[in-house]
């Protein structure tokens, strides 16, 4: 690719490209959140074993783990506005790319949510709910007091990776034009031809991002483990 | 008061009960003896619809609920007239202890906040863990949650307290200290049912025994009268085994 490699332009393309790291924070904040929603829905038919739901979530779940979030984005990409207009009559094609970037990854994280969310919830213990029962809560009173805030303790580390996973994942957003950090860096490359360069920086602005972001999860994490074993000595 | 009539209950058409009548009065300590697999625990729990029954009367103070036709409202309300220790203790494990102790009274009897902490620490006081309130579950001995446990019971001040085999999952020498806090509790005149292998509980405490085998009360009686007098087979082989000295019948013959 071109010119010699320039150590110093590693260095001076950060500035511009990072820039540009709020929609890549904008695109995972909102499909997080999104995902967030989706994964409570998606979990309730699991967990309940409502029927027809429950297998319709089955099957969501399994088309995203089992195919390439780039797939994905493209089928959302050309799949949606196609859907709409047949289903509906209503034109998206003009919408904006980071929208169906945001829809792909609400899907997708939605579906790895629901897992996560399904199992913590059946991880908690049952003599839980029994206890709570005997001193006359209702199932509303003991999933809300009781089981959800230890299934959140157990859910956490999963979704502290999901989110890491998706964040990396975004950079793949600028396949169908969306300007973000990664966006970016490929029209700098069109620019100045030093691609090694180009993703040098941006290596090293994701990588900077997750540590912070694992830094942050584990302070979370040892909150939510206030109430296990491991700090006895601390308070006995 | 406590009324049970026709309790009928099965697990995947395994029937476990099969048609227990039985009537507590008010203050009596009651204790269910008998082998694994016998229905005792079940019966416990079908006085808080832990487990529902298929058939039957069950009554607690003043609600009456028919299990076939019991809803979801009328379980919570019978299920409001007991408090339950378990077993394995089943402390809300995110929660501090007196958290613990709190939890049913703000949530289920709608005490203001500061009443219930006010009412929990005396609750704990009495079972002697005033110095543990802000510790969580995780951080106690068994027998200090077991303690913590009956606390939360308590706190609730129920027409029952229903105890599961509330010392089978302790140490040995853990076992005395919670044992010591039931039977003062019992003197206060709190009705209790309780399920336990402790022999010397039942005779020393409970104001009458049950023996239960294979789905219905085999027998019951004072203390006395079962530990000494025993009229059925069935009872007088159990207590036998239990007491433990036909175990060394067979070691014995093989050394002769």
């Amino acid at each position: 690719m071109g010119k010699a490699f320039d150590i110093m332009l590693i260095f001076e393309f950060i500035p511009t490209l990072i820039h540009y790291l709020g929609v890549t924070l904008q695109i995972l904040a909102v499909s997080i959140i999104l995902g967030f929603v989706l994964g409570i829905a998606a979990a309730i038919p699991r967990l309940y074993k409502i029927p027809l739901l429950n297998q319709l979530v089955i099957l969501y779940v399994s088309f995203i783990r089992g195919t390439p979030i780039l797939i994905q984005l493209f089928l959302v990409f050309y799949g949606l506005p196609a859907l709409l207009m047949l289903l509906f009559s209503i034109d998206i094609t003009r919408m904006e790319a980071i929208y169906f970037v945001i829809i792909t990854y609400a899907i997708s994280n939605g579906a790895g949510f629901s897992e996560i969310f399904r199992a913590a919830i059946r991880a908690v213990d049952y003599g839980q709910t029994e206890a709570a029962f005997s001193v006359g809560m209702t199932s509303r009173q003991n999933f809300f007091r009781i089981v959800l805030p230890q299934a959140v303790r157990i859910a956490f580390p999963n979704m502290a990776n999901s989110v890491i996973g998706s964040l990396k994942d975004t950079s793949l957003a600028f396949t169908i034009g969306v300007m973000d950090m990664m966006g970016r860096g490929d029209t700098l490359i069109a620019a100045t031809a030093h691609a090694l360069e180009v993703y040098l920086s941006l290596s090293i602005i994701y990588y900077i991002v997750v540590l912070l972001f694992e830094k942050i999860f584990s302070k979370l994490e040892k909150y939510f483990n206030r109430y296990q074993k491991a700090d006895v000595t601390a308070v006995a | 008061m406590i009324y049970l009539k026709g309790i009928k209950k099965s697990f995947n058409q395994l029937p476990v009960l099969k048609g227990i009548n039985l009537k507590i009065e008010k203050g009596e300590v009651v204790t269910i003896l008998g082998p694994s697999g016998s229905g005792k625990t079940t019966l416990l729990r079908c006085l808080n619809f832990l487990e529902k029954p298929n058939a039957g009367l069950v009554q607690i103070g003043n609600i009456i609920v028919d299990a076939e036709k019991a809803t979801k409202k009328e379980m919570l309300a019978i299920r409001k007239q007991s408090a339950m220790v378990f077993q394995h203790y089943n402390l809300f494990a995110h929660k501090t202890v007196v958290e613990n102790v709190m939890e049913g009274l703000i949530v289920a009897k709608k005490v203001k906040k500061k009443d219930a902490r006010q009412q929990s620490e005396r609750v704990l006081d009495k079972v002697g863990l005033s110095d543990k309130l802000d510790h969580y579950p995780s951080q106690l001995s068994g027998g200090q949650q077991q303690r913590v446990g009956i606390a939360r019971a308590l706190a609730l001040n129920p027409e029952v307290i229903l105890f599961d085999e509330p010392t089978s999952a302790l140490d040995p020498e853990l076992v005395g200290d919670v044992l010591s806090v039931i039977k003062s509790i019992a003197q206060e005149g709190i009705t209790m049912v309780v399920v336990t292998h402790e022999m010397s509980f039942a005779r020393e405490v409970s104001n009458r025994v049950l023996f239960m085998d294979e789905g219905v009360i085999v027998e019951e009686g004072t203390p006395l009268e079962i530990f000494h007098a025993a009229k059925e087979e069935r009872t007088r082989r159990f207590l036998q085994r239990i007491s433990g000295e036909t175990y060394f019948l067979p070691l014995k013959e093989q050394v002769n």
